[in-house]
């Protein structure tokens, strides 16, 4: 989870806010949320091409910082939402990205508790799967599932982020988490997993 | 199954980046912030020009400038590299006009005599020459609207790339036919590199910023 900032430093809103008249100023939001974007689009389009979208998505955020809503403390959604939009059109990156997913093994982590062994050993096994119903899902559907599931934001800030009503949001939410499950269900994995979560 | 949790399992395996890992991006947004009109002055007095007229200082107003992508520029280069092809083209166009009666013209399905031949030279060297600089403009046009990152001139060279096409079919003699072909290719490479994903971004962008 990321850390919040103390009371004194200045909000998302009133940098952008200030940004208007000191455009200086909105390199603070590139240094405060940049490595966040970064790691973000690198897990959907690959590191090769993350740098170019985390500076493109900062640019365009700075060209549209006049029409960014001050009511909205945090800028995060409107962030994620500029750099989904240009992961969009990397839609071969993300696909090449996710088969890379598929065919690369994990690292097993640190040996320890039985229980974690075989979760992360699942989790190598369901990897694979994963990734390809990543491929497979619609791209509205898989925005808001990686922003729900990678980047923890809330239904609302998906809603702000992509411009769609939340019941939309919780409509492809549904829909993705379906499809995903349906692609993971009969495996033995999921029965491994099935069996840990069980006894946890 | 909590297919939530596996995800998150896939998100946890890429760690942050390090601050030099986003050198290069910064490095980007900075320079575009320093040519903003109202970097580098204090707010006070940002305030008290922003109802000047004109507060570009006599600069045109518009987007902030930025960067082509490697892609866009090669394109630009390829689509210089094709006016000095049709430079070429055009210069041997010229020297064949000079022996026209070697060729077996047929116009609307008349097959032109030798004094017809003679009599309408001068309207064919004409009509060379102009088609030829309309060609040259166009490509150095595009070159330059790319570079800008107009949208309508990523369309218009892959329109006038697919017409282009159609002009091979009416090159005649080996010498004329291959540099048709070569210039053909040269636009081919340009719309390419036109449409991959860095250069669509780009112009996506210019696009949002207008």
């Amino acid at each position: 989870m990321r850390q919040r900032r103390g009371p004194a430093v200045a909000n998302d809103a009133e940098v952008i806010a200030s940004s208007r008249r000191e455009p200086e100023r909105f390199a603070v939001l590139f240094d405060r949320h940049a490595p966040y974007i970064y790691r973000y689009v690198a897990r959907r389009a690959g590191s090769q091409v993350a740098d170019d979208l985390v500076a493109e998505t900062f640019l365009v955020a700075f060209a549209k910082r006049d029409r960014y809503d001050l009511g909205h403390a945090d800028a995060r959604p409107w962030l994620y939402g500029i750099a989904t939009n240009l992961v969009g059109q990397h839609h071969r990156d993300e696909a090449r990205q996710y088969r890379i997913g598929q065919a690369t093994v994990a690292d097993p982590g640190v040996p320890g508790h039985a229980a974690r062994v075989a979760a992360s050993v699942t989790a190598q096994a369901t990897r694979p799967l994963l990734y390809a119903a990543l491929v497979a899902l619609p791209p509205g559907d898989r925005d808001v599932l990686l922003l729900i599931a990678w980047e923890q934001l809330t239904y609302e800030e998906v809603s702000r982020a992509l411009g769609i009503p939340v019941g939309t949001v919780r409509s492809r939410l549904h829909r993705a988490r379906a499809q995903t499950r349906r692609m993971l269900a009969g495996t033995d994995a999921a029965a491994t997993y099935e069996e840990i979560t069980t006894n946890e | 199954m909590n297919e939530m949790k596996l995800l998150r399992g896939l998100a946890g395996e890429m760690p942050l980046p390090a601050p030099a890992d986003l050198g290069a991006a910064r490095a980007r947004l900075t320079a575009t912030i320093a040519a903003d009109p109202a970097a580098g002055r204090p707010a006070t007095i940002a305030e008290a020009t922003a109802s000047d007229p004109d507060p570009s200082d006599g600069r045109p107003a518009g987007p902030p400038p930025s960067h082509a992508p490697k892609p866009v520029l090669a394109a630009a280069q390829l689509m210089y590299g094709g006016a000095v092809g049709t430079v070429v083209q055009l210069i041997v166009a010229l020297v064949f006009i000079g022996d026209l009666n070697a060729y077996h013209l047929t116009v609307l399905g008349h097959h032109l005599s030798s004094a017809q031949i003679g009599h309408l030279r001068l309207l064919i060297i004409t009509l060379v020459i102009v088609v030829g600089l309309i060609l040259i403009a166009l490509w150095l046009w595009m070159a330059r609207a790319v570079r800008r990152g107009s949208n309508w001139a990523r369309v218009l060279s892959t329109v006038l790339c697919g017409l282009a096409t159609l002009e091979l079919a009416g090159s005649q003699g080996v010498a004329q036919l291959s540099l048709a072909m070569l210039t053909w290719l040269t636009g081919l490479a340009a719309v390419w590199q036109l449409w991959r994903p860095a250069s669509a971004a780009f112009f996506s962008r210019r696009r949002e910023l207008r």
